[in-house]
C-alpha cells in the first residue's frame, strides 16, 4: 500500500502543474485543461470526430500489433532455437542478423508502406471493401510491428539457449534421456525465462512501434492514427487523452507478460 | 575380466596454451557387485576418470570396456552423481528424482511412488514439493543421489557425494548407501577424500597420484561389516592409505591437499 502511495506522487504532482498552465495559458487547442482530458477518458465509447470511440480505435491498434507479435512470437522463437542450438543455423542467421538489427523499425515503415501500399489480410483472402476488423489490417504495418517485436524475441531466446549449463544437459543424459528429451524437458525450462523476457520486451516494441506505423496514411482507425487525426484539428484534448491510453495499454501488457513470467522463472531469481 | 575395465587410457585436455596431461596410463578393473573406493590429492583427475567410464568423454588413448562392451558415448549401463550440484533448478525435488523413470517412459503415479520412497531413504520427506533452491547445498546432494538410484543403472559413478555433510549424516547415508548396494548388487564406484570414508564403504581402495594421474596403490578391505571405525584393524588401514598419500604428495611438491 506504501509503495502504491509513493508511485502516485510523481504523477499527482505533474497534474497539479498541468493544471496549473493549463489555467494560466487558457486555450484549450494548446492545453487543455485536465477534467477536459479525464472527461474523454472517462467515456470510451463516444463517438469521437466521427472516427469511433476510444474503445474502437484501441481494439484495432491492439489487433494489429497481437497479430504481428505473434508472427514475430512464431517465427523468432523457433528460429532463436535453432541458432542457438545448431551451429551452422548460427553461421547462416548471424551475419544478417547483425546487419538488420541497428535498423530501427520506425526506418521501414516508408519502405514497408511502398511494397505493402494500403493492402490489408482482408485484401489476401479476396475480401475486399470488408467493413470487418480484417480490413482495417495494414500488411505494411503488420510487417513493421513484426519487424519491432522479432528481435528481442530471437536474441533472448538465442541467449536463453545458450546459457544452459551442459552440467543439466549431461545430468539428463545420464539419467537415459534423447535428444528430444534433452530439448524438450532441458533446453526449454531452462531457457524459458530469457524466452519470456524476449516476450515481454518484445510486445512493449510492437506497442511502441504500431503507433509510429498508424501516423501514416492508408488507415482510418487506431489509436496513432486518432492522434494524428486530433492533432489537424487541433482536438488537443482528444490527444492527450490518446496519449494516456497508450501508456496505459502498453503498461498492462507488460505486466500481463511479467505476471506468467515472473512465475515461469521463479526458480532462476532465485538460484544461488 | 571384470565387469569395468579402463586399458592404457591417456587423457589431454587441449586448454588455450598448454595441454594437461590429465590421466596416463591408467589400468583399472572392477569385479561386478564391487564398492571401490578412490583417494588421491586434489586434481590427480578422479573426476575426469569418472567422466571417461560414463562415457562423457572419449579416451586420448587406451579403451574402456563396460560388460565387455567398448565404452562409446554415455549408456544405460553408468550413471553418474556430479561433484557440482545438479539438480535441475526447474524441478522440484519429486520430479527431479523421478526424471530418469520419466526418460524410461514410467507412469506418472508410479514412478512418483518410487521416487519418494528414494526421496524418504535420503531422509528428506516433506521436501518432495521445494525447489533446489529451497534446499541445503547436502540435501540438494542427496536428492541426486535418489536420482541416480532411481534411474537404476548397473554402474553408480559417485563423484565425492558427501564432501558437504556433517559427519552424522555422512555416517547414516555411508550406512543406507551400503544397504541399497548389497540389496541391488550394484557396482560402485566412488571418489572421496575421506580416508574414514574410503574404509567405511569399499571392499578395496584405490589410491591415485598426479601429475600425470594414474593408480599408484591399491588396498584390499577385507573387514566384517559393519565395520567399526574405531577397530585396530579399520584404524591400521587408516593410518597405511594416509602414509601412501602423504608420499605422493611430498613427492609432487606437496602444496595441494
Ligand atoms: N575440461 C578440461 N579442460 C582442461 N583441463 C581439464 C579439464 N578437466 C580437467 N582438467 C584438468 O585435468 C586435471 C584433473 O582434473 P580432475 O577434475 O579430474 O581432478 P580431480 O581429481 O577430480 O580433482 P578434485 O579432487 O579437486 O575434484 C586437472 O589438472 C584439471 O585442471
Ligand atoms: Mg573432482
Amino acid at each position: 500500500m506504501k509503495t502504491v502511495l509513493l508511485g502516485l506522487i510523481i504523477p499527482i504532482l505533474i497534474l497539479i502543474v498541468w493544471e496549473y498552465f493549463a489555467v494560466k495559458v487558457d486555450n484549450t487547442s494548446l492545453l487543455p485543461r485536465v477534467e477536459a482530458v479525464f472527461d474523454r477518458l472517462a467515456h470510451p465509447f463516444t463517438n469521437l470526430l466521427d472516427t469511433g470511440s476510444f474503445v474502437h480505435h484501441i481494439l484495432v491498434s491492439a489487433t494489429r500489433v497481437l497479430l504481428g507479435f505473434l508472427l514475430a512470437v512464431i517465427i523468432g522463437v523457433p528460429l532463436g532455437l535453432l541458432v542457438g542450438r545448431i551451429l551452422l543455423f548460427h553461421r547462416l542467421f548471424s551475419p544478417i542478423i547483425e546487419i538488420l538489427r541497428p535498423l530501427c523499425p520506425i526506418a521501414w515503415i516508408p519502405f514497408a508502406m511502398a511494397i505493402f501500399k494500403t493492402y490489408t489480410i482482408a485484401d489476401i483472402f479476396g475480401l475486399h471493401y470488408t467493413t470487418n476488423i480484417f480490413g482495417q489490417i495494414q500488411l505494411g504495418m503488420l510487417f513493421v510491428i513484426f519487424y519491432g517485436g522479432f528481435f528481442p524475441i530471437f536474441l533472448n531466446t538465442v541467449h536463453g539457449v545458450k546459457s544452459v549449463k551442459s552440467l543439466y544437459i549431461e545430468s539428463a543424459l545420464l539419467l537415459g534421456a534423447n535428444q528430444r528429451d534433452i530439448f524438450k524437458k532441458i533446453i526449454l525450462p531452462s531457457s524459458a525465462p530469457a524466452i519470456l523476457t524476449g516476450l515481454r520486451v518484445g510486445l512493449g516494441i510492437s506497442w511502441m512501434v504500431i503507433i509510429a506505423a498508424e501516423m501514416l496514411p492508408g488507415s482510418d482507425a487506431g489509436i496513432g492514427y486518432l492522434i494524428m487525426f486530433s492533432y489537424e484539428l487541433a482536438e488537443m484534448d482528444i490527444l492527450i487523452a490518446s496519449m494516456i491510453l497508450i501508456g496505459a495499454v502498453g503498461a498492462v501488457l507488460s505486466y500481463g507478460v511479467k505476471v506468467i513470467a515472473d512465475r515461469t522463472g521463479r526458480w532462476q531469481a532465485r538460484e544461488r | 575380466m571384470g565387469f569395468v575395465e579402463v586399458e592404457a587410457v591417456k587423457k589431454i585436455f587441449y586448454g588455450e596454451k598448454k595441454e594437461v596431461v590429465a590421466l596416463d596410463n591408467l589400468y583399472l578393473t572392477v569385479n561386478e557387485g564391487e564398492f571401490l573406493c578412490i583417494v588421491g590429492p586434489t586434481g590427480c583427475g578422479k573426476t575426469s576418470l569418472l567422466r571417461l567410464i560414463a562415457g562423457l568423454e572419449k579416451p586420448s588413448a587406451g579403451k574402456i570396456l563396460i560388460a565387455d562392451k567398448m565404452v562409446d558415448g554415455i549408456s544405460r549401463d553408468v550413471t553418474l552423481v556430479f561433484q557440482q550440484y545438479s539438480l535441475f533448478p526447474w524441478r522440484n525435488v519429486l520430479n527431479n528424482v523421478a526424471f530418469g523413470l520419466e526418460m524410461k517412459g514410467m507412469q506418472k503415479s508410479e514412478r512418483y511412488d518410487y521416487a519418494r520412497g528414494l526421496i524418504e531413504l535420503m531422509g528428506l520427506t516433506g521436501f518432495e514439493n521445494a525447489y533446489p533452491y529451497e534446499l541445503s547445498g547436502g540435501m540438494q546432494q542427496r536428492i541426486a543421489i535418489a536420482r541416480a538410484l532411481a534411474y537404476n543403472s548397473k554402474v553408480l559413478l559417485l563423484d565425492e557425494p558427501f564432501g558437504a555433510l556433517d559427519e552424522r549424516t555422512r555416517h547414516r547415508l555411508q550406512e543406507q548407501l551400503l544397504e541399497i548396494w548389497e540389496r541391488e548388487k550394484k557396482t560402485i564406484i566412488f571418489v572421496t577424500h575421506n580416508i574414514d570414508e574410503a574404509i567405511f564403504l569399499a571392499t578395496r581402495v584405490l589410491i591415485m597420484r598426479d601429475r600425470p594421474g594414474r593408480i599408484e596403490k591399491e588396498v584390499k578391505v577385507n573387514l566384517k561389516k559393519p565395520r567399526d571405525r574405531r577397530s585396530r584393524e579399520f584404524l591400521q588401514l587408516h593410518i597405511k592409505i594416509r602414509e601412501i598419500l602423504e608420499t605422493i604428495l611430498t613427492e609432487s611438491g606437496g602444496n595441494n591437499v
